[in-house]
């Protein structure tokens, strides 16, 4: 059994002033043009081909066409998608182009969509799994009005083949007003999430932080619903596993297998390079998008994705500091993390030995660490004396005295690496602010952090009050975002935070609608997203799909 | 807790605030109801914390695991005036 996927490529092009009216068809240069670009010339192809003008006019209005190639209208880009299926799945036309920003200035946006067929009983979740997010936007309250209206006609009609053919992220005007809305729709109601759908005034839309999360956010296939299906999160954790040689496809083996892994995912060996990975990956991700973050803070371990992508040290690096890091910590006798519910002041009184205060991440919520039997002692204690208690996933007493061998030895390590200033606002856990050059630099800065308490809290503090921000948590889970959103910046509506994934567990559809939920965030807020970053099929079980298409003249 | 108390959305919002250690004053926004814990920030250490305190000053008892189900205000809110022996005001 097999099912349709469009594979949609975009680029935007430049089309030379028409020759004035009467001597050729609207929109004939643009045509020409497009058809050029993507290398439609000789007659049999331009035969097999079907242009769609997305005019913004309903109804469609006819087209005289151009030359030998079919000419049709269409109100919308997504109408044209739904258009374009039609001829594509009864085999009428191969290809379809469809084009938007005809007769206005700035580029013209063309998409080539082709059909491909992938098999569906791969992954049953995912066949049915025909979720898709519509953007749409305004130029003002009244045309946002309008848009909904005239897609509501499209969406009306669109059956589950429909959907599942459309790619993830289906933005449904060319050129985005400052009045926006999206909806997750499938064919089940689609109209109705139309409906509910709330417009956003999205004229200043505030910079981007991504939040990288660390050891405890790790589950078991965390994030496996983006793999082999979102083309740069694959490649993106492909990179960083293959920088693992062996041990690296050792580790992808565990992270998607069926049953049970070899390995545990709370075991270091598993959590802290699938951890760099996805949110490596999910960074990676979001910034295909167009997105340009202006900070970044990585929790704990979180903050080598941070350096990597701040240019402090280079992927490879970053990955073998990881590496570094997990080796040694294996020959650090068995440990492990608590969660509280209190503050730093209200635990100190309770620290022994080598137990210690290894995060603080929000005012109530407070990590200890320690050696298994000296936290169990501190435990006890702590749940004798009414204080609510959680214990964190982890085999390794992270930021505690008692990784003091592993730090020094790994400290020795760092000193091959080549660490550079960070080139954008980097802010550190473990000075609870903007990151410094000297430190950037320090091989010794980076060796403590394994030793070292996280000032997460004040992180975060540092960062949004230097601006009103949007964050991003590029990870599995919502730890941070949980923070965040009791933050009083969030809380007052002056920052913002939107995760990437779902709060716990869902399974793989669940990753995919939190992913959308993410750009429909981004597109709220008024970003202009990159919307060829977006054109690729939501591929059904499609093995590892390449990030653009090999016969795209040029790619992007 | 006597059988005429009713815990509302107000009491309930301000275990969550003082349990979480957030100031007083940044409220939640608009209808949160409905909206998920998730959603409100509140994490599962957030929440046994809350539900630790619900416990203490209404003097009522909350099985863990329909606790742990309850992931919104409502659901709490209808859990918790129900294992108080408080009619369902529904």
């Amino acid at each position: 059994m097999s099912c349709t996927a469009l594979n949609v490529v975009t680029r935007d092009l430049t089309v030379l002033e028409e020759p004035p009216e009467g001597q050729s068809p609207a929109g004939a240069q643009g045509v020409d043009t497009a058809l050029d670009a993507f290398g439609l010339t000789d007659s049999p192809t331009r035969a097999g081909t079907v242009v769609f003008l997305v005019t913004g006019d309903s109804p469609p209005s006819p087209h005289g066409g151009v030359e030998d190639v079919a000419v049709r209208t269409a109100e919308s880009a997504v109408s044209a998608l739904v258009l374009a299926h039609a001829e594509l799945v009864d085999g009428t036309k191969d290809v379809a182009l469809v084009l938007a920003g005809l007769g206005e200035p700035g580029p013209v946006r063309a998409s080539r969509v082709t059909l491909s067929r992938v098999p569906r009983e791969d992954d049953p979740a995912s066949a049915g799994d025909t979720t898709r997010m519509l953007l749409w936007s305004g130029s003002g309250a009244g045309d946002e009005t309008r848009t909904r209206a005239r897609l509501r006609l499209v969406v009306d009609g669109m059956t589950d083949d429909v959907f599942r053919a459309l790619p993830a992220v289906v933005p449904c005007r060319p050129c985005p007003g400052p009045v926006r809305a999206a909806a997750l729709c499938n064919s089940v109601n689609p109209t109705a999430a139309l409906d509910a759908a709330k417009a956003f005034t999205a004229d200043r839309p505030r910079p981007v932080a991504l939040l990288f999360p660390g050891q405890g956010s790790q589950h078991t296939k965390m994030a496996s619903g983006l793999y082999r299906h979102e083309p740069v999160f694959t490649e993106a954790v492909d990179t960083v596993l293959d920088l693992m040689g062996a041990e690296g496809a050792a580790i992808r083996a565990d992270w998607l297998a069926p049953h049970r892994p070899v390995i545990d995912m709370d075991d270091v060996r598993r959590a802290q390079p699938l951890l760099f990975a996805v949110d490596y990956a999910l960074g990676k991700l979001i910034m295909s998008w167009g997105v340009r973050p202006t900070a970044l803070l990585g929790h704990s371990a979180g903050e080598l994705v941070a350096a990597a992508f701040a240019g402090v040290v280079s992927l490879p690096d970053a990955v073998t500091m990881m590496r570094e890091r997990v080796r040694h910590a294996l020959s650090v006798p068995a440990g492990g993390m608590l969660a509280v519910a209190a503050s730093e002041a209200q635990l100190r009184p309770y620290l022994i030995a080598e137990v210690a205060v290894a995060a603080v991440n929000a005012e109530l919520q407070t990590m200890l660490a320690g050696p298994a039997a000296q936290l169990s002692l501190v435990e006890k204690r702590l749940r004798a004396d009414g204080h609510t208690v959680v214990t964190v996933p982890a085999t390794s007493p992270f930021h505690s005295p008692a990784m003091a061998p592993a730090a020094e030895a790994v400290e020795r390590e760092y000193t091959r690496i080549g660490f550079r200033s960070p080139d954008l606002a980097l802010y550190s856990g473990y000075t609870g602010g903007l990151m410094s050059e000297q430190d950037a630099l320090s091989p010794r800065f980076w060796a403590r952090q394994i030793t070292d308490t996280v000032y997460f809290r004040q992180a975060l503090d540092q960062l949004l009050a230097a601006e009103d921000t949007l964050l991003v948590e590029a990870g599995p889970r919502q730890t941070l975002t949980a923070f965040a959103r009791r933050h009083p910046a969030v809380r007052s509506g002056a920052s913002a935070v939107v995760p990437a994934l779902p709060a716990r567990p869902r399974g793989p559809a669940a990753d995919r609608r939190s992913l959308l939920g993410a750009v429909a965030r981004l597109w709220t807020e008024g970003h202009d997203l990159n919307v060829a970053s977006f054109s690729g099929p939501w591929a059904d079980g499609e093995d590892r799909a390449a990030p653009s298409s090999p016969v795209a003249p040029g790619g992007r | 807790m006597s059988a005429t108390t009713t815990v509302t959305l107000a009491d309930l919002t301000r275990m969550l605030r003082e349990s979480a250690g957030e100031e007083e004053g940044v409220d939640m926004d608009g209808d949160v109801l409905d909206v998920s814990f998730d959603d409100l920030g509140y994490d599962s250490l957030a929440m046994l914390q809350v539900i630790g305190q619900v416990q203490r000053e209404y003097g009522i008892r909350l099985p863990d695991e329909a606790a742990a189900d309850a992931d919104t205000p409502r659901a709490l809110l209808a859990l918790i005036n129900t294992n108080g022996h408080v009619p369902q005001t529904g």
